[in-house]
């Protein structure tokens, strides 16, 4: 027997809201897999593995501010990834944002007025964004690869960060630990929900998703960035350079990796250390598929990718796991919706069924 | 002058892996399908070769077995990116982020333990003959291998009907399955191949380059082969020297900070990164060489119903 | 050949004991001191997390019946600790560890704001409100083991593979050389940095860079075996500082020593139990109660100089012998320390110097 593809006349409208649920609930399964391997009853591990990281508000509020910064950079992907640019330098964009962000806040912060904050989110957006110019540049003026030159940029921001801690923003107080100076609270975000960590810059995420939103679905430039995606010919004989789709998506990408790079100095951290990037810049990438490149689609994605995040630690605190699971199950789940986003396109057709339907037909 | 040799030897080592898996990696490419998840299969391999290693106290069993584990994850990417027709960047992707988790996950009881293999045990039976046993304690076997391999990937390429029938599916599928190739079928085994060889490539950093398992093991490596296979502008001498070169990068800038230069380190730990872009800019700069050299369908899906 | 040690296999008999002991709704729960541990890497079999994890089972051996340890690892994200100290907190851990400086600047923030927990921090900067910190002297270990690399090197050129320009890293691989030179003057150290914590790969391609430049002895900061297996194929001598690789290094490890948390979380464990608690600023090197431990000497180490290891480390338990004792001038020659003098504990905390005789580079400030 073997399994065959079918176009369907148009795309599934069932299949583009079930295919993420049956990705979620595969996952599940695969999860109690897992869990009963490990010896665990599957049903309240799973139950545990979900539910406890949001029992309380501290739990939502922390929810809340490891999903703002990937629905951030993941909106500012899903930008450039629609028009076919791919972009896995977020990880990079997101610590030059933390460069250029994190000078502002460590030479204007003391004594500065209100207008730091400000100045730190356009300071981190420029940075990324700077950042992000490179591979636009080497793939527009000389054709390179921008997956492979903006992921080696990662390691090249990464170091540089590292030599700035080491050196020049090292806190003097700090006895030459690897640290720069704690931010002066005009370089920070003001709490939002008391008693918790989450903060002003969870905000920067929604307007993220409504200014995206806004650009993909209501604007000539989103349109213009989709015919790219899908045929770059089709874009170019509509008078659409793809040097433009490559500019844009890597820019919108790379100014929201940086503001998300200001987001954590300002916000979870309060100061800069050489490991300020927590990975977001690659989970970003899953996030935005996973939400299938739609803004509303990545706000849940976000907030499910950052839950798996908190459960991962819950994992282990409570169930005696290893934390490598988040990274197991976000790769799982990445895989079955991608798996299930096919039915979308097409209908399986199993031959041998077909067969055994035709022969019997003929009766 | 007495620098010479053991940078070049030092190179050699540092090269190997990238060896292995760029080539593994062109292979794949050339039939048309881009595979971005070398680093997930290198990780997975790296970590089940030294289980496997260490438990049975046999290099090759690890070898092996870091094949069969890292081929596994190439097929799953392929029922995925081929039978599926999914994205392929995005399968990719995740086959990174799954190959990465998992190979921790696996490599959780091995963490930090080191392996300490016979050095003649490698060379199996040939280390008993007399002059072979000399050269494989000096160049391991792994290395030698890895010759063979570039030399076997060259000849088939250019000079076998299966190298000429792989090379078509990467131009041109549908022509190829209109001349009665079974694309899928040489797509798949094309993918299956690179896997293993990424499942070498890490096998090789966990057993004999570092001879122990820690998480950060593979440190981008799988990325610098999937780029060294764009440098190599899909030809597999180039992807050879290429990894040589980068392997000498890595090695250059240790050696420049041991002598002393007066350099910030960090700026000496980005040079090889810095130096694969520029190499890449170089190359893909002549847009014509490029249209020229890469295989047409690259990263497209195939639909045998056309 | 399967490497199995009894180190193997304690640390698994100690995991299994921990598996068992969490999560069982313990009949004597009100009694039991709940301990709550995060580790931002993976537990090893060696290295800085090792030491870390080694801590806490010898407080679980010490207090079996009242202590019940709840252990985190691989938490490699800073933002992370704030919510899981928090949690363990709040979970009823009255006396909670972090393992490592990047977790200080989270502590220092929440100690004061859990009253219902201690809390410790290994290598943090300073005692706070609620806070207590606790770092080695490991200049006192390497100046010792400088002691052998300075009579074993024959090129007169050691070499040291450091991960990143950390303080500890810098007062350890100055004191190894000022142990060096202070039996064989012409010594000199060169040092490779790998911008890396653990990337094993590089810091085998390091010694390899250092041994060609000339390097007989390599010491270092290693994670991992590493960087004694490298040194053992290259057939110079390896030198483990804060690891004891003898398990897998068999003939290259001329000596080696170790950190020894024990006392630190036994120590605070008990003054949590008998409600004396007070947050401490503990540096210690050698001696009983310290924290640094010299280790394995191999065979192959003159029994001269393990004799004159040994005097000056009983001078310096004694507090007679200072590594950085004067004169010492730094790597521009500048007189730093004058003769007579020492350095004080501040600065030796916070160095950001090379000392005269050390080839490398540091960040510059």
């Amino acid at each position: 027997m073997s399994i065959r593809l079918e176009a369907r006349p148009q795309p599934s409208r069932t299949m583009i809201w079930l295919s993420p649920i049956l990705a979620i609930g595969l996952t599940c399964c695969v999860a109690m897999v897992i869990f009963a391997v490990a010896g665990l009853n599957p049903l309240s591990a799973l139950a545990t593995f979900i539910f406890t990281p949001v029992t309380d508000l501290y739990g939502l509020g922390e929810l809340l501010i490891k999903a703002a910064p990937l629905v951030l950079i993941a909106i500012g992907l899903s930008i450039g990834f629609r028009a076919g640019v791919w972009n896995v330098g977020g990880e990079g964009q997101l610590i030059v944002g933390v460069i250029f962000g994190g000078w502002l806040a460590l030479t204007y912060g003391p004594g500065g007025g209100p207008w730091v904050l400000p100045a730190m989110v356009v300071g981190g957006a420029i940075g990324g964004a700077l950042w992000a110019a490179i591979p636009a540049l080497l793939r527009t003026r000389f054709n390179a690869n921008e997956i492979l030159t903006s992921l080696m940029l990662n390691y090249v921001a990464q170091l540089w960060l590292g030599y700035l801690i080491f050196g020049p923003w090292r806190d003097p107080a700090g006895f030459n630990f690897p640290q720069s100076e704690p931010l002066a609270p005009a370089a920070l975000f003001p709490t939002l929900i008391e008693g918790t960590r989450a903060n002003a810059s969870i905000l920067l995420a929604l307007v993220a998703v409504g200014l995206g939103w806004a650009l993909m679905s209501r604007s000539f430039v989103g349109f213009q960035l989709k015919i790219t995606g899908l045929s770059e010919g089709a874009a170019r004989y509509a008078g659409f350079s793809p040097s433009k789709a490559v500019w844009i998506g890597m820019l919108a990408g790379g100014l929201a990796a940086g503001i998300a790079g200001v987001g954590e100095i300002a916000g979870p951290l309060g100061q800069i250390f050489p490991t300020a990037s927590p990975g977001y810049g690659y989970a970003a990438i899953i996030v935005a598929f996973l939400g299938r490149l739609n803004p509303i689609g990545i706000l849940f994605s976000g907030l499910l990718m950052s839950l798996l995040y908190l459960s991962g630690d819950v994992a282990q605190m409570s169930l005696g796991l290893p934390s490598s699971i988040t990274g197991l199950f976000q790769g799982t789940l990445l895989f079955f919706l991608l798996t299930a986003d096919v039915l979308i396109h097409y209908r399986l057709r199993s031959s041998t069924i077909a067969a055994a339907v035709v022969a019997g037909s003929a009766k | 002058m007495s620098q010479f040799l053991p940078i070049l030897l030092a190179t050699l080592i540092a090269g190997t892996p990238l060896v292995y898996a760029a080539l593994g990696e062109l292979i794949t490419e050339r039939a048309g399908v881009l595979n971005m998840g070398v680093e997930g299969m290198m990780v997975t391999g790296a970590v089940v070769a030294f289980a496997v290693a260490l438990t049975t106290g046999n290099l090759w069993l690890g070898v092996l077995a870091a094949m069969v584990a890292a081929g596994i994850l190439s097929l799953l990417f392929s029922v995925l990116a081929i039978t599926f027709r999914a994205n392929q960047v995005a399968v990719g992707l995740a086959m990174t982020i799954f190959g990465t988790s998992l190979g921790s996950y696996l490599g959780k009881p091995f963490v930090g333990m080191a392996l300490v293999l016979d050095p003649s045990q490698a060379a199996g039976g040939f280390a008993q003959l007399p002059l072979v046993g000399l050269i494989f304690s000096a160049i391991h076997p792994l290395v030698w291998l890895s010759w063979i391999l570039f030399a076997a990937v060259w000849y088939f390429l250019s000079r076998t009907r299966a190298g000429l029938a792989l090379r078509a599916v990467g131009e041109s599928p549908t022509s190829a399955h209109a001349i009665g190739y079974p694309v899928v079928r040489i797509r798949y085994l094309a993918t299956l191949f690179g896997g293993a060889m990424a499942g070498v490539a890490g096998a090789y950093m966990s057993t004999v380059y570092a001879s122990l398992w820690t998480e950060g093991l593979i440190a981008g490596r799988g990325w610098i082969a999937v780029a060294l296979v764009v440098f190599a502008t899909w030809r597999p001498e180039r992807c050879f020297a290429g990894a040589y070169l980068f392997g000498g990068a890595t090695m250059a800038q240790l050696f420049a900070q041991s002598a002393g230069i007066g350099v910030p380190s960090e700026l000496m730990s980005a040079l090889p990164y810095l130096a694969t872009i520029v190499v890449l800019v170089l190359i893909s700069r002549d847009a014509a060489l490029m249209r020229l050299s890469v295989p047409a369908s690259l990263g497209k899906p195939f639909d045998p119903q056309g | 050949m399967l490497q199995l040690n009894r180190r193997n296999f304690l640390k698994s008999a100690a995991a299994t004991a921990l598996l068992a002991g969490t999560g069982l709704p313990a009949l004597a729960q009100g009694e039991k001191l709940k301990v709550g541990v995060i580790h931002m890497g993976a537990i090893s079999d060696t290295g800085w997390e090792y030491f870390q994890a080694q801590a806490w089972r010898a407080l679980q051996a010490e207090f079996p019946d009242q202590v019940e340890v709840t252990v985190l690892e691989n938490i490699a994200q800073i933002q992370d600790c704030e919510r899981l100290f928090r949690q363990l907190s709040t979970q009823g851990h009255q006396l909670i560890f972090g393992t490592t400086f990047s977790q200080y600047a989270s502590l220092k923030k929440l100690a004061p704001t859990l009253p219902n927990s201690h809390f410790e921090c290994c290598a943090g900067i300073d005692a706070g409100d609620n806070l207590g910190v606790f770092e080695g002297k490991h200049h006192e270990g390497t100046y010792l083991t400088g002691i052998a690399a300075g009579r074993m090197t024959k090129s007169n050129v050691l070499g040291w593979v450091g991960a990143f320009p950390v303080p500890q890293v810098i007062y350890s691989l100055n004191a190894f050389l000022l142990g060096a030179r202070s039996v064989n003057p012409d010594v000199v150290l060169k040092v490779v940095w790998a911008n890396a914590w653990v990337d094993p790969a590089k810091e085998k391609d390091a010694v390899a860079a250092l041994v060609a430049q000339g390097a007989d002895v390599i010491s270092g900061s290693p994670n991992t075996p590493v960087q004694g297996l490298a040194a053992e194929e290259k057939g110079v001598w390896s030198i483990g500082s804060t690891g004891d690789f003898s398990a897998y290094v068999k003939k290259a490890q001329l000596v080696s020593f170790e950190l020894d948390w024990s006392a630190a979380h036994i120590e605070a464990a008990k003054g949590v139990l008998a409600g004396t608690w007070e947050p401490t600023n503990r540096w210690r090197g050698l001696g009983d109660g310290g924290f640094v431990k010299m280790t394995t000497s191999s065979p192959d180490l003159p029994a001269e100089v393990a004799a004159e290891m040994a005097t000056a480390e009983a001078a310096i338990i004694a507090g007679t012998l200072n590594p950085f004792a004067g004169p010492i001038k730094d790597q521009a020659g500048a007189e730093k320390v004058v003769a007579g003098a020492v350095l004080p504990d501040e600065e030796i905390k916070g160095m950001t110097w090379l000392v005269e005789g050390v080839q490398g580079t540091l960040p510059s400030a």
